[in-house]
């Protein structure tokens, strides 16, 4: 009896290794998406995810690519550079995708595009921000959104007009965009004359950041700019008020201090936080304020910047397919190359840029926290709400 | 100045629920002469216990205490019982086995949550969470405060158990000389099933008390197993009075690390301590306390 069960489990677990592989016909066209469905960024993943679904329905439903449907195949990257390593070589070698699309975390992308370029394989990245990655000359990797070191720039002038900080202190995730971005924000600051009191790295998933926020107490910086993500945002937020800060503004560098999850977890210790940002609903983009109302319609949250990259992402990697003279990964490579649209998320064009290649150009934009709605601010010429200057944070946390 | 006291309030708050981890995984170690590897992660198990608790019954965390503790009493049981004793029975199994075994419990209830809750960060969020008081401009984390009385609280409790009543006192007696307690009649099977439930329960009072506070995840068990394995042998294997001195002086040594050396570095703290101590003073804390 034992016997036979066990050699009915094993049966079972062989046959479930091989039937989805047979039952596929080839009346689609794959692509797959690498997202961090689990683990610590699984908010950004859920949010992107769901944007490539709505943006798939939406390309079937007017016709698919050629008459062809269009489906992707998600893995999960667990937000581990290995695992997301391991994803894509499943992708390219078992379920033989056309292109690959997706990469949140930048160490993560990083992984992705190295297999990609070994197996020639075009990815098209719609999140993973570190610099470096397009500036290995890996021509089969093209970049949708702005790389880490551009994340800032629509901040500068604000910097440089309204705020006018003195000094400066700099919080940052030690992995890849973390470090990307830190290094470049000390640069810009330099050139912008703001002295830089404190650099310092965390491991992401601390406890107690207190150590390190009452060091940065002690310097009493005007500016205090963080680059986190969402569970590390929220403690910094929360322990900041604890320890009674007081800069002239708190800043994030994106990521997690942009997602609708942030002032859920921070509660009022979110409230006027400013976070650079990559894209917001009201901006003059074709289908912009569309994708919000359906996202927001259908799974009544609201979406942001992340989604708009992964639902323009779908879109241009449809746009490629159709444009391509064949599903040949050279042939799609050059399909990309030509890629001139407007998406929602702004316009798309892979140019070189000093020492990157295939990468696109956005501007980028200053959000903030107003009554626990996320607002755009700045540039004045495209902002929802006026910019909430100076703050007087005792009495933001009674 | 100011740095220093609010680094050591931070450390010893800290401190508190590290020790609380450690005494659990140190009375386990004392009977059973093993290292219990599956203690942070029977903490996670305590962590969503307390969790779904407070998303779905809207309890407390700390009224959760109530709940999750026998739970994972109950748990610690079956474990010792069903799983680790029988190793001892079949000769050909070195004891050492017994760790393995508590590895293997760790990756299963690990495996079992992620499958059941996803690997996602869930978070209890409480009117009390981000409070704060301030003794002049030293602040205190409420909820860590709480968590701090608590845990003196069940040490306390557990110290008059373990010197007053007479199970506690064949704890000890097995912890000091397994065979003579044989033979002065304790049933030693029954009490290796007694502490393993204890420090799990133990353990699943420091998780629940570090909710408010922190966040939860699968795999939050494995860094927390290795915190109580610091601490048991800074303590002094076997060691509760050393467990508790351990756990402060680790909570303390990561908080000064992270001040004044290094945000990042502060896990390497932890392990140069650990290093130290099995360098210079083998026995742990116990060889100076004798207790």
């Amino acid at each position: 009896m034992k016997k036979f069960f066990r050699f009915s489990l094993v049966l079972i677990m062989a046959l479930a290794l091989f039937a989805p592989t047979a039952s596929f016909a080839q009346e689609t066209i794959r692509v797959g998406i690498i997202l961090p469905i689990s683990g610590g960024q699984a908010s950004f993943g859920e949010i992107e995810k769901n944007s490539f679904d709505i943006a798939m329905e939406e390309i079937n439903g007017s016709g698919g690519i050629n008459g062809k449907k269009i489906e992707f195949l998600y893995e999960d990257d667990t937000g581990r550079p290995d695992v997301a390593r391991s994803a894509a070589e499943k992708l390219i070698n078992k379920d033989k995708v056309a292109m690959l699309g997706g990469g949140y975390g930048s160490s993560e992308t990083m992984a992705i595009a190295g297999v990609a370029q070994q197996n020639r394989m075009p990815f098209l990245i719609n999140t993973g921000s570190d610099d470096k990655i397009t500036e290995k000359g890996w021509d089969f990797v093209f970049r949708l959104n702005p790389y880490a070191s551009e994340y800032f720039k629509g901040l500068e002038s604000f910097l440089t007009e309204v705020v006018k900080p003195q000094t400066c202190a700099i919080l940052y995730e030690n992995t890849n965009f973390g470090t990307s971005q830190s290094k470049a924000f000390a640069t810009a600051c330099e050139r912008l004359g703001i002295k830089v009191v404190m650099t310092e790295g965390y491991e992401k998933g601390g406890v107690d950041f207190k150590p390190l926020l009452i060091n940065v107490k002690k310097a009493n910086p005007d500016l205090i700019y963080m680059i986190s993500y969402l569970m590390d945002a929220s403690l910094l937020m929360r322990q900041s008020m604890e320890l009674q800060l007081n800069p002239k503004m708190f800043i994030g560098g994106g990521a997690g201090f942009t997602l609708p999850e942030f002032p859920d977890n921070a509660g009022k210790a979110s409230e006027k936080v400013m976070s650079v940002t990559l894209w917001y609903q009201s901006l003059p983009y074709p289908g912009a304020l569309d994708y919000f109302t359906k996202y927001k319609e259908r799974f009544k949250k609201n979406t942001e910047y992340h989604g708009a990259e992964a639902y323009s992402a779908a879109y241009v990697i449809a746009d490629v397919l159709k444009r391509a003279k064949s599903l040949s990964p050279d042939d799609i490579k050059e399909a990309l190359l030509a890629t001139d649209m407007k998406t929602c998320f702004g316009p798309v064009k892979f140019v070189k840029v000093g020492d990157k290649i295939n990468q696109n150009v956005l501007p980028t934009y200053v959000m903030q926290w107003i009554d626990g709605k996320g607002e755009l601010v700045w540039p004045k010429e495209g902002a929802g709400k006026p910019y909430v200057y100076p703050v007087n944070w005792q009495k933001e946390w009674k | 100045m100011q740095e220093l006291i609010q680094a050591l309030v931070a450390g010893v708050l800290m401190g508190g629920i590290y020790a609380l981890i450690g005494i659990g995984m140190t009375l386990i170690m004392g009977v059973m002469k093993i290292i219990n590897l599956a203690h942070g992660e029977l903490m996670m198990v305590a962590m969503y216990i307390t969790y779904v608790l407070a998303q779905y019954f809207g309890l407390d965390p700390y009224f959760s205490l109530l709940i999750a503790m026998p739970s994972l009493f109950i748990i610690g049981v079956l474990i010792q019982k069903y799983l680790l004793n029988p190793l001892l029975k079949v000769d050909s199994i070195l004891p050492e086995n017994q760790v393995l075994m508590t590895v293997g419990v760790g990756m299963v209830l690990t495996e079992v949550m992620r499958f059941i809750f996803q690997a996602d960060f869930k978070s209890v969020k409480t009117s009390y969470s981000s409070t704060a008081f301030y003794l002049g401009t030293i602040s205190f984390n409420l909820p860590m405060v709480v968590a701090f009385g608590i845990a003196v609280a069940l040490t306390i409790c557990l110290f008059y158990f373990l010197l007053k009543t007479d199970v506690g006192k064949s704890i000890r007696a097995t912890a000091q000389n397994k065979e003579a307690a044989l033979l002065m009649g304790i049933n030693a099977e029954k009490i290796t099933v007694m502490t393993y439930g204890l420090g799990a329960s133990l353990a699943a009072a420091s998780g629940t008390l570090l909710l408010p506070i922190y966040y939860l995840f699968p795999s939050i068990g494995g860094p927390f197993t290795l915190k109580a394995f610091v601490i048991t042998m800074l303590g002094g294997m076997g060691s509760t009075v050393g467990a508790i001195v351990g756990g402060v002086v680790l909570g303390v040594a990561e908080s000064l690390g992270a001040t004044y050396i290094k945000m990042g570095l502060k896990d390497s703290v932890a392990m140069f301590i650990f290093l130290l101590v099995l360098i210079f003073l083998p026995g742990g804390l116990k060889r100076l306390t004798k207790v």
